[in-house]
């Protein structure tokens, strides 16, 4: 696809600015009405979603040109998808999530990029991650687990840990935990160590196409060969990619797919998992994108006229995993959930995606920032949420606004209830 | 001499020698009103239609005369019809034509000459009522009622400030004539009125809204000939209560609660001397009947319609019997000297003559102006510190409250009654209470006389707009000159 | 309305661009081609095919009073225009000349404050119609949304738009709903409009004296032509419901928690007299919290499209909605106590019953109910208007009585089925009027919706014929059609109406010495090209215009 492929998406905006609001019927407040960040730190039309469509279209038919200025506001967007899911409340013609992703391509065809995302895709090119790590210490996290190796024996249940948890040393206890949870609960679990690589859905949504084509290579090799029945990670922009972008690529990943929340609560469920301990926390949940909107499974190509598309086929987020995270917090013994005014379809996003945080950590930390106010209005107690990126970079919001709101990894409060190992509790 | 004997004559000219006149007894009544003196009227000319009156303003831009446009029969009580100076006086009196009444569009088309007096009864046939402002005087002109925004005693209908008046012609100073609402056209009214239409929409026409302009100017800026009225539905069932209460802010409290959810058609709050002046037409019974009284009461009706009015009363009554508790004031059917069916026909028509507010001493002065009802003990106190410095008795002052746009806010006014003897020191306690109620606060919407500096002294923008809003509607000035914020050389 | 093009346009002069700088911040003004294309993407209710307005020379983003005054300002000494927008919806937001700053006011977004003893609220620009809702409702108190939907500026449909809604019949329109404004005018002086000019609070919207309200907009507002207005009082209204209605889902699978004192009635009537008279009685007797006709084919254009495209090509289905269920009335009730939500659900019926009018309870059926109560409270299905062919238009007179305006909507009908015929609109049956009643019927409102596809040139192709198709039906029914946006209709329009527009001209005069401000939706004139409008429709304007225009003496008879 190219950005001309989508010319009757972008001349269909109607510039109702619905991709600026939570979904209309969900306002519950002057102060968290608002949906987009990048609209809500920069003002302009142009960081809106309908803004970026016109931008497109005014590019397409020659009325201005692609330059530094404008390839930094197809940057400066999160990619987090709330613009979409309002547009798609009324509209079935317009896939504004696939508009921004195509301006990315055009801006890297062009040969306008970000010097902090080429960083990014140079060290992917090297280490098989965004971070720059070296891909040698990736499996490093798991020393001492009872792990299977893939690489050269099969399991039921292949775990791919992701970029930011096999590298942030302040994510490891957790990581380790959700082995171990899965452990606990009797599954033959295995990993794929230093050859486990990026899922290349950050290079795709960087406007990298091709790199991130090969890394779906990759895991569906790897799935294959391991002969797991489950795939199941623990970061929410893994699943996404494997849920969303592997299909729609023609990578059909030939297993369950599946997050950790979505395992651990069938653990529950089926009793192979038990709480032990209290949790006595009054806790909200923060709603990944890629977990929440942007997790809903490809739901097929509609190929005819978009006016006539089907709901059923139209990527509006209502099929994302928004239950299992709040069931297990329901589960946990002594929490309560209180919810935040913007949630599930129409979460506000962290600010970490996109390669925002790469490029633009101020930009990530301000939209984060806003969430942890929104957090700490509903007077709860911590803030949990089930995404690596999302956790980083909440946790260093709350930190850097001295909010007295610990932000969990919702691993963590299922650890400290199941009173799995002492030392790896938070 | 010869200079106003042309003058007449070209005056005639436009409305015939009969219509013209310089009799004394009839010029006399244009010299003063309320506070206002010292008007120099020269004639009074009397026109009978449209054409006359544009005619007038054209005569009147060319030989350089003031216009002063009266509608209404004597007295008169706030002196916007008293000329600066010298002025003809329109009187709008024979364009007194009830020109259309709709049962099914509930709206009245109305000249200028009409009064309460004529146009109730003619409504009341068609099963319709008009809204009225607490007992208008009895040849008041209805027209210019709407025209000086006096307040409507029934909030529920008083959405906005230019209720009840729809659609208007103006004559504006230039001599042009203008429409506005929905009458501005295509069409003449009667080609609107054969495609369905009724002059009911009062905005625009287009994007400019002239009637408010018009409205509140004390005629310096258009006349106006006609206008559409917004009429309502008579109830079948009628009901007034009174609220009798020692305590202001719980009837304030109590007429908050019951006029958000639109409960009550008529409602009104008075004190004690303002009830017994209105229900008692013995001058000699009115302080022993203010005595009698609450020191405030809460007048209001309940109504039932055409369909199920008993179960319409009712919910009303029940709603508010819980407003009246939770306030910690109740309800009654009648207070000293006034039972609820006395008040109801009371509330249904025009004073009176003499004017109601002459009956207990012979003159009176009254100051009102727009506040919040929140605001309005604060303002009382204001009043009375004023009253008791100047040695009138405070229990002798009227007090009306009239909650308008549904309650959002209030026409506040005190009366002064007095002997016309003691009108100097009534005058003294007038401008004092009027600068010391301004400085507090007071809002004077409708600034008549002296209220036009103190009100304009609080606002320069909106004066320096007002002035080229005037200069471009009446560039001659011919249009009650000198008044409001509109004073030029030559002319104290 | 302009054929937008790019060939006029010119950058602008630095020495301007660093005063705009100087008035707003560097980072809050942008001459970014790309960036300024986004304001001048203007397709909504724009019947030029090109959908592009003209293209602003910069873009301001002021926070303040003092920085709107700031840019009006600078555009004074460059000689250049301004065109002020709240949240841009619509046409009407666009530049008309080619030398315009667009003033941008969504950094002025606060709710200031919200009295609620006196029910008004005190509000910037840049909030929303569902903002200052969920706000209120907190205070047991709502607010009047126009059927532009919940997304747009509650101040500018009152100070500078129109104000229509289905909630008029309890909650009136945005023009009467004003009780003050802060209005910064052409010159870049500010002034306020009632007792907030005396320093008196914003309760009262008129005087000392004459009334500048009148002044700064009429039933349409000046759409920017007279200044910019920076905060505005709105007067709120009673809601005696809970302080926040749980909804789950977003629209089409929403589940909402309808409070007990609200009833909902989809009323059905043999005709259009019967209709007719029974919403005469149900304005007598003083129901309802919102009313409107709409008509059945247009519920379900609204919530299933793609049913509908299948039931146009229903013969049988068609007929049954186009004429079996046409005569239908939405009403909700609302009562501030089981008393009165009893009393007014009896006496509705009652007048249905009168009027062999028949009603189905719409809350009582749960996927009904549930899904369609956020729609009317909050007009949250408005924006689904675009969901059938990406756009709409519309096709408006002026308001006046109810009869009147059902008389619109069957000659709106009229007009647009030939075109459906044509295949110049898409069809949704034709019958589709948005209604509203104000102030318990005191008048009410119609204007005919038709939907069409952008990107189909047969559809681009109609636009302009049916607007002038329109516009004539409006002038022989003695209504004005929808001038206030089209400076070519405007003067055709204005010499049949007391030449209003002359005083418009004036008016701007008086305020805007250096025509700072961009009149092009307001007092501008242009000459129509009638080249592509058929000759007998042409004849026949003409001599209506014969017929109507003004002479010396007033209209003619």
């Amino acid at each position: 696809m190219a950005l001309s492929d989508y010319q009757r998406d972008m001349e269909g905006c109607s510039r109702c600015s619905s991709c600026k609001w939570v979904p209309f019927n969900q306002i519950k407040s002057w102060r968290f009405a608002k949906n987009c960040p990048s609209i809500c730190r920069y003002n302009f039309h142009a960081y809106s979603g309908s803004g970026r469509m016109i931008i497109g279209l005014s590019m397409l038919t020659g009325r201005s040109e692609l330059n530094d200025h404008v390839a930094e506001i197809v940057y400066r967007c999160q990619l987090c998808g709330a613009c979409d899911t309002a547009c798609k409340v009324y509209r079935d013609d317009i896939d504004l999530t696939e508009v921004l992703l195509e301006l990315r391509a055009h801006c890297v065809e062009q040969g306008f990029l970000m010097v902090e995302h080429m960083a990014a895709i140079d060290a992917l090119k090297r280490e098989d991650n965004v971070l720059g790590e070296p891909k040698a210490k990736r499996g490093e996290w798991a020393e001492g687990l009872p792990l299977k190796d893939i690489n050269r024996e099969r399991c039921e249940v292949l775990f791919h840990a992701g970029c930011r948890y096999s590298y942030d040393p302040d994510l490891r206890d957790t990581v380790r935990g959700a082995a171990r949870l899965l452990l606990e609960a009797g599954l033959e679990v295995g990993i794929a160590g230093a050859e486990e690589s990026c899922c290349g859905g950050r290079a795709y949504e960087l406007g990298f196409r091709g790199e991130a084509e090969n890394y779906a290579e990759d895991l569906l090799s790897r799935v294959k060969a391991s002969g797991a029945r489950i795939l199941v990670t623990p970061c929410a922009d893994g699943y996404a990619h494997f849920r969303y972008l592997y299909p729609r690529m023609g990578k059909e990943i030939p297993c369950e797919v599946l997050h950790i929340t979505q395992l651990l609560e069938r653990l529950i469920l089926e009793g192979r998992l038990r709480f032990r301990e209290e949790v006595p926390f009054l806790l909200t949940y923060h709603d990944p994108c890629h977990l929440g909107r942007m997790g809903e499974p490809f739901l097929g190509e509609w190929k005819g006229d978009k006016l006539q598309r089907p709901m059923s086929m139209k990527r509006a987020g209502r099929k994302g995993i928004y239950e299992a995270p709040r069931n297990l917090i329901r589960a946990l013994p002594g929490a309560e959930l209180v919810e935040m005014e913007r949630i599930r379809e129409y979460a506000w996003c962290c600010g970490a995606g996109g390669g925002v945080y790469e490029a633009f950590p101020d930009f990530a930390s301000w939209t984060a920032r806003e969430r942890i106010e929104e957090a700490l209005a509903t007077g709860a107690e911590g803030l949990a949420t089930a995404c690596p990126w999302c956790v980083r970079v909440l946790r260093d919001a709350a930190q850097e606004m001295g909010a007295e709101l610990p932000v969990y990894d919702l691993v963590d409060l299922v650890l400290q209830a199941a009173g799995i190992a002492e030392k790896e509790r938070v | 001499m010869a200079e106003l004997n042309m003058l007449l004559e070209k005056l005639a000219s436009v409305v015939g020698n009969e219509n013209v006149s310089t009799a004394e007894d009839l010029l006399s009544t244009y010299r003063k009103a309320g506070t206002v003196e010292g008007g120099e009227p020269l004639a009074v000319v009397r026109p009978a239609d449209t054409r006359e009156v544009r005619e007038l303003v054209k005569l009147a831009r060319a030989e350089g005369y003031n216009l002063v446009f009266s509608s209404s029969a004597p007295p008169r009580l706030r002196g916007d019809s008293i000329p600066r100076g010298e002025g003809i006086i329109v009187d709008m009196s024979r364009m007194d034509k009830i020109v259309r009444l709709d049962r099914r569009n509930k709206v009245a088309l109305i000249e200028a000459g009409v009064t309460y007096e004529r146009l109730i009864p003619e409504v009341d046939k068609l099963g319709l009522k008009v809204l009225m402002p607490l007992l208008p005087k009895r040849g008041k002109s209805v027209l210019a009622s709407c025209l000086e925004r006096e307040p409507i005693i029934i909030p529920k209908y008083h959405w906005d400030m230019t209720d009840p008046m729809l659609c208007t012609e103006l004559v504006f100073g230039t001599g042009d004539l203008f429409r506005t609402g929905s009458a501005a056209g295509p069409g003449t009214l009667e080609q609107q009125w054969a495609a369905g239409a009724a002059q009911k929409n009062p905005m625009g026409p287009a994007q400019t809204d002239f009637v408010r302009v018009v409205q509140g100017s004390q005629g310096t800026m258009a006349a106006v000939t006609w206008c559409s009225l917004k009429l309502e539905v008579k109830p079948e069932i009628h009901r007034i209560r009174f609220v009798p209460d020692a305590k202001l802010e719980r009837l304030i409290d109590f007429t908050y609660r019951a006029l958000r959810p639109r409960l009550g058609d008529e409602w009104l709050i008075l004190n004690s001397y303002a009830l017994a002046t209105m229900v008692s037409e013995d001058p000699e019974r009115i302080p022993d009947l203010a005595g009698e009284q609450a020191p405030f009461t809460v007048v209001y009706g309940v109504s039932g319609y055409q369909y199920l009015p008993e179960e319409r009363v009712a919910y009303q009554e029940r709603d508010l019997a819980r407003h009246a508790q939770a306030a910690g004031v109740s309800a009654t059917a009648e207070v000293p000297g006034c039972s609820w069916k006395k008040m109801e026909r009371i509330l249904a028509s025009p004073s009176p003559e003499p004017y109601y507010k002459m009956r207990p001493k012979g003159d009176f002065l009254d100051i009102f102006f727009l506040t919040t009802l929140d605001q309005a003990p604060r303002f009382i106190s204001v009043m009375e510190a004023q009253a008791e410095r100047f040695g009138y008795p405070t229990q002798r002052i009227g007090i009306y409250i009239q909650p308008i746009q549904q309650g959002r806010n209030a026409h506040l006014e005190f009366t002064i009654y007095f002997n016309p003897e003691d009108r100097p020191k009534a005058l003294e306690l007038f401008d004092s209470a009027s600068r010391a109620l301004s400085e507090a606060g007071a809002f004077f919407s409708r600034p008549y006389g002296a209220w036009s500096d103190l009100a304009y002294a609080r606002c320069p923008d909106t004066v320096r707009v007002l002035r080229k809003v005037k200069d471009m509607l009446d560039p001659d000035h011919v249009l009650n000159r000198g008044k409001l914020c509109f004073e030029i050389e030559g002319v104290s | 309305m302009t054929t937008a093009t790019l060939e006029t346009w010119k950058e602008i002069s630095e020495a301007a661009y660093r005063d705009l700088e100087n008035a707003v911040g560097a980072e809050n003004v942008s001459r970014e081609p790309a960036v300024l294309d986004g304001y001048a993407w203007q397709p909504t209710i724009n019947d030029d095919p090109a959908k592009w307005v003209k293209r602003p020379v910069a873009v301001v983003l002021p926070s303040s009073t003092e920085e709107v005054q700031e840019v009006v300002r600078a555009c004074n000494r460059h000689g250049l225009k301004f065109k002020a927008f709240s949240t841009g919806w619509g046409v009407y937001s666009g530049p008309t000349y080619d030398n315009v700053v667009q003033i941008d006011l969504r950094r002025m977004n606060r709710i200031l404050e919200i009295d609620e003893k006196n029910m008004y609220a005190l509000v910037e620009p840049y909030v929303c119609g569902a903002q200052l809702q969920a706000e209120a409702m907190k205070r047991g108190l709502n607010c009047h949304i126009i059927g532009a939907g919940p997304a747009c500026s509650p101040l500018a449909s009152a100070t500078s738009g129109w104000g229509v809604g289905w909630d008029g019949v309890y909650m009136s329109y945005g023009h009467r709903n004003l009780l003050g404004a802060e209005w910064v005018l052409p010159d870049g002086e500010v002034i306020r409009v009632g007792s907030c000019d005396s320093g008196l609070g914003w309760f009262s919207p008129d005087g000392p004296g004459p009334s500048l309200r009148g002044l700064m907009r009429g039933s349409t507002g000046a759409l920017s032509g007279l200044g910019v207005f920076t905060k505005c009082a709105l007067k709120l209204y009673p809601w005696p419901g809970p302080s926040r209605v749980n909804v789950r889902g977003l629209l089409l699978d929403a589940k909402a928690e309808i409070p007990e004192n609200v009833r909902f009635h989809l009323c059905f009537f043999p005709d259009r007299k019967r209709l007719a008279d029974a919403v005469y009685r149900v304005g007598e007797a003083e129901l309802g919290y919102l009313a409107t006709r709409t008509a059945v084919a247009a519920f379900i254009y609204t919530f299933a499209p793609h049913l509908l495209r299948r039931i146009a090509g229903t013969r049988c289905l068609r007929d049954v909605l186009s004429r079996g269920v046409k005569w239908g009335f939405v009403i909700m009730l609302v009562g501030a106590s089981e008393e009165e939500i009893a009393y007014q659900d009896a006496a509705l019926r009652r007048i249905l019953a009168d009027h062999d009018g028949l009603s189905i309870e719409a809350m009582g059926v749960p996927a009904i109910g549930s899904m369609v109560f956020m729609n009317f409270f909050r007009v949250t299905a408005i924006p689904m208007v675009f969901r059938m062919g990406g756009l709409f238009s519309t096709a408006l007179d002026r308001n006046d009585t109810w009869d009147t305006q059902l008389d619109w909507a069957e000659i709106g009908e009229s007009i647009k089925r030939k075109w459906i015929e044509r295949g110049g609109i898409l069809d949704d049956l034709a019958d589709n009027p948005f209604m509203a009643l104000y102030e318990s019927n005191m008048w009410a409102h119609c204007e005919e919706i038709f939907q069409y596809d952008a990107r189909d040139p047969k559809h681009l192709a109609s636009l302009e014929p049916m607007f002038i198709e329109f516009s004539v039906a409006a002038i022989e029914k003695c209504m004005e059609p929808l001038s206030a946006t089209d400076a070519r209709l405007r003067k055709i329009v204005s010499p049949l109406m007391g030449h209003y527009n002359e005083w418009q001209k004036k008016v701007s005069a008086m305020v805007d010495t250096n025509r700072a401000a961009d009149t092009g939706m307001y007092c501008d004139e242009v000459d129509f090209d009638f080249s592509k409008v058929e000759p007998e429709l042409k004849a026949k304007l003409d001599r209506l215009v014969e017929r109507f225009r003004w002479t010396e003496d007033g209209p003619p008879s």
